[in-house]
């Protein structure tokens, strides 16, 4: 028993360092691709952590969602858009007293107010785990579908906005592009093609340089 | 309980979606003649959902979709009053839009859908409905913010006003995740009813009522959360100002009142120290940076930080009459935003911004009535009686005296007079400096009738304030117990 | 050290720290600002996470995956806007956006 106790605890400490070396790479990194890619472990481990808490339908929604859609959205804009990365580090290191000066404030009342002395191990205790029947998503859906019906709707509005959304800001009829209609094609006449201009035979007159006539 | 039944209670919502998701397809098929259709529709839906909302109106509360909706007299009265402001920035904006290119089935489908999040936030009785309704009301707002795209200065303002909303909203979850976890509920009522039962850990507690604090700061735009405000005034396209402006506040009002004071009132005693700080630096930034400002855009954006400071002031009094007080107070701060946003939307024509107080100038020379309309906005955003805006800030005074804050009060109308500066300097320009454009002033008749009566409204409400007063009170009592 | 909910909620805290320090520091790069707001989410989700595992309460869970669903909504339209910024100004770097001076 202790054993397995102790092993789940290397897996906690191993997954938040490595958490934590992510998120930090994440914020100092130079090269936005860099970023992503290390917010991308992040998802990772954070899925591992989730498993860890018994949340498996969570785990692997961030890593369906988040890695494979929303991160490659991230990696498409980055490499899409011409980033001139120096001008963008200049200044960096401005910041960073205060910034860490708050970071770090923040960091030691929360874990203040959040550490063992309350939430310790023996003042929440470990609930029992669930029958070998149980399923997580099962429970999740069948809360989505009836006590939480009314956020699932708006969450589809909210996804059906985000659409508008981007497409109203983004889409462009570019000036200079090129594309062939088969309708228009087929539907075209003689006369749309071939012009037969009348014109008067050309008859040469001489002009003369000197103003002769 | 019956899903109908919860469709039937919460059948404003349904209908504003549904017409939202017609609108979206009807315009695909209409071209550029014939958009007036797509407002016409929009201004129908608004129409169709205040009947629906006026006649299932009642002073009971009702429940639906497991408790998570409410229908009760607060969300009766404040989503009539945002069908009507939003029907309002519509006339207002119809024109402006149209000359700018953004008269387009989008804009409708987004104002909509702003106001459909707007409504899920005043019926909000759980963390998740309100987060929900919340970031439905963001997301349009950031996309409206930017949809002029050639416009540089827009994009930039929405890109600010996204990360800092952003930034906003993850300091609130952090804080609903505090609360959840020392509660073991989402629901106001039980959220309510756990840290009533005590023997909770408070410091935790705080911890979690300290994020949402900031996280509702930063929304409503109170000091030190306030940097976004005037840049996304000022940036955002006139139109889109004046929608963020004046109807997204009466929401903001009920996002307060449903978590601070329906939710956590039990711990009234810890957050009124935030919002006395907060309202007095609100206050202060507010009426002194105001008096900086060349752009009228950036001076009411500078005027909402310091009305938002007023406003806090019925809130940490917590009494029922403060409650009462800060609902009259929101519901006179978007009468005037609106009239004073609607006269710069006057001013501009096609290729041109009445943005700046020089723009103002001589406007009694150019058109006296509006220059009155005018006079009465200002009059009544500096609080001079008889107008409304003086009854506003007379109601939420008293209602902090009641509560004993005798030096605060003081000073704020100490601040008051301060801030009647730069509201009567735009009086001065608009009476006694000579116009500097000459350009005719020809509203819409609609504009024209509307905006006339918002202007006289301000007078009417101030010299009969009991009639507002009266809804503002019932849509209260009947609400929070 | 016996891992409890302690330990999950110090987690979520420094990460959210984290990201607060990552929004000061990549003031002017907007694409790391967006994956800083990113990973605050994050940090919210796992203190809702462990809550909701501790309570017994699946409730937390749910508001994960509703925040999961409005982050993705979030970050479409964030880098829609991104993508106007760049068209409109050639760059993403805050100190280029004079024109409002907040």
């Amino acid at each position: 028993m202790t054993l397995l106790l102790s092993f789940s605890e290397i897996v906690f400490y191993f997954l938040a360092a490595v958490l934590l070396y992510a998120g930090l790479r994440v914020i100092t990194t130079r090269n936005p691709v860099q970023a992503a890619l290390f917010l991308v472990l992040a998802f990772f481990t954070a899925a591992g952590i989730w498993m860890l808490l018994q949340a498996e339908f969570l785990a692997i929604t961030l890593v369906l969602v988040y890695v494979g859609a929303v991160m490659v959205l991230f990696l498409f804009v980055v490499m899409m858009l011409d980033i001139n990365l120096d001008r963008l580090r200049e200044g960096f290191w401005d910041y960073f007293p205060l910034a860490g000066f708050v970071g770090v404030l923040m960091a030691i009342e929360m874990v203040m107010v959040l550490g063992t002395r309350h939430f310790g191990a023996d003042w929440v205790i470990e609930p029992a785990p669930h029958a070998a029947d149980y399923s997580n998503t099962a429970e999740l859906g069948h809360l989505l579908y009836t006590d939480y019906v009314l956020p699932f709707e708006l969450a589809a509005v909210i996804l059906l906005v985000a659409i508008i959304a981007a497409i109203a800001l983004t889409m462009r009829r570019r000036k200079n592009s090129k594309y062939t209609d088969p309708a228009q094609q087929v539907k075209v006449k003689r006369d749309d093609r071939l012009r037969i201009v009348k014109m008067q035979a050309d008859v040469e007159q001489s002009v003369g340089i000197d103003g002769e006539s | 309980m019956n899903i109908l039944s919860d469709i039937y209670t919460a059948l404003p919502e349904f209908f504003v979606l549904c017409m939202a998701m017609l609108i979206l397809i009807v315009d695909l098929f209409l071209d550029d003649t014939q958009r007036y259709l797509t407002y016409a529709l929009t201004q129908l839906t608004l129409l169709g959902a205040a009947v629906m909302t006026a006649v299932a109106h009642s002073n009971a509360v009702g429940y639906a979709f497991s408790g998570l909706f409410v229908d009760d007299a607060m969300a009766h009265t404040l989503k009539l009053m945002i069908y009507l402001s939003t029907s309002v920035v519509l006339v207002y904006s119809r024109t402006y839009i149209a000359l700018r290119g953004m008269f387009r089935g989008e804009f409708f489908v987004l104002i909509l859908f702003a106001m459909l999040g707007m409504m899920v936030m005043v019926s909000g009785q759980n963390f998740l409905t309100l987060y929900m309704g919340l970031e439905l009301l963001s997301l349009c707002l950031y996309s409206l913010v930017a949809l002029d795209r050639e416009n540089a200065r827009a994009t930039e303002a929405a890109m600010k006003y996204f990360v800092l909303g952003a930034l906003a909203s993850g300091m609130l979850l952090y804080g609903m995740s505090m609360l959840y976890g020392m509660t073991g509920s989402l629901d106001l009522t039980q959220v309510s009813a756990a840290i009533m039962g005590g023997e909770l850990n408070h410091p935790v507690l705080i911890l979690g009522l300290v994020f949402v604090v900031a996280g509702l700061a930063f929304k409503l735009g109170a000091v030190p959360f306030q940097m976004w405000l005037p840049d996304v005034y000022h940036g955002a396209p006139t139109a889109v100002t004046l929608f963020i402006g004046s109807v997204t506040k009466l929401a903001a009002f009920a996002f307060v009142m449903r978590l601070l004071i329906q939710g956590l009132q039990i711990l009234a005693h810890d957050w009124q120290g935030m919002l006395i700080i907060m309202a007095v630096l609100s206050i202060i930034i507010g009426n002194v940076a105001a008096i900086a400002q060349t752009n009228l855009k950036r001076m009411l954006a500078y005027s909402t930080i310091s009305h938002v400071g007023f406003l806090l002031f019925g809130f940490f009094s917590g009494t029922m009459n403060g409650f009462v007080s800060s609902m009259f107070y929101i519901v006179a701060y978007v009468l005037m935003t609106l009239g004073g946003f609607g006269i710069i939307l006057l001013l501009s024509r096609e290729g041109f911004e009445a943005e700046e107080l020089d723009d103002l100038r001589g406007l009694n020379v150019r058109s006296p009535w509006y220059a009155f309309i005018m006079l009465l906005l200002m009059f009544s955003m500096a609080g001079v009686p008889p107008t409304v805006g003086f009854y506003a800030k007379f109601a939420v005074m008293q209602a902090a005296l009641q509560a004993g804050h005798v030096g605060l009060v003081v000073f704020a109308v100490l601040m008051a007079v301060v801030g009647a500066f730069y509201y009567l300097r735009i009086v001065k320009l608009m009476y006694f400096d000579e116009p500097l454009d000459a350009a005719p002033i020809q509203p819409p008749l609609d504009m024209a009738l509307l905006l006339s009566a918002n202007g006289l409204a301000v007078l009417a409400f101030g010299l009969l304030p009991e009639r507002l007063m009266g809804v503002c009170a019932t849509a209260i009592l009947h609400s929070i117990q | 050290m016996h891992v409890g909910l302690s330990h999950y909620l110090i987690l979520g805290s420094l990460l959210f720290a984290l990201s607060v320090v990552g929004i000061f520091l990549n003031r002017k790069n907007v694409i790391i600002l967006l994956m800083a707001i990113e990973l605050m989410l994050l940090a919210v989700n796992t203190n809702f996470i462990a809550f909701s595992h501790y309570l017994g309460n699946p409730t937390g869970q749910i508001f994960v995956f509703f925040i999961l669903t409005v982050a993705a909504a979030e970050s479409a339209i964030g880098l829609a806007i991104l993508v106007l910024l760049f068209r409109n100004l050639k760059t993403i770097n805050v100190d280029d956006m004079d024109v409002l001076k907040g």
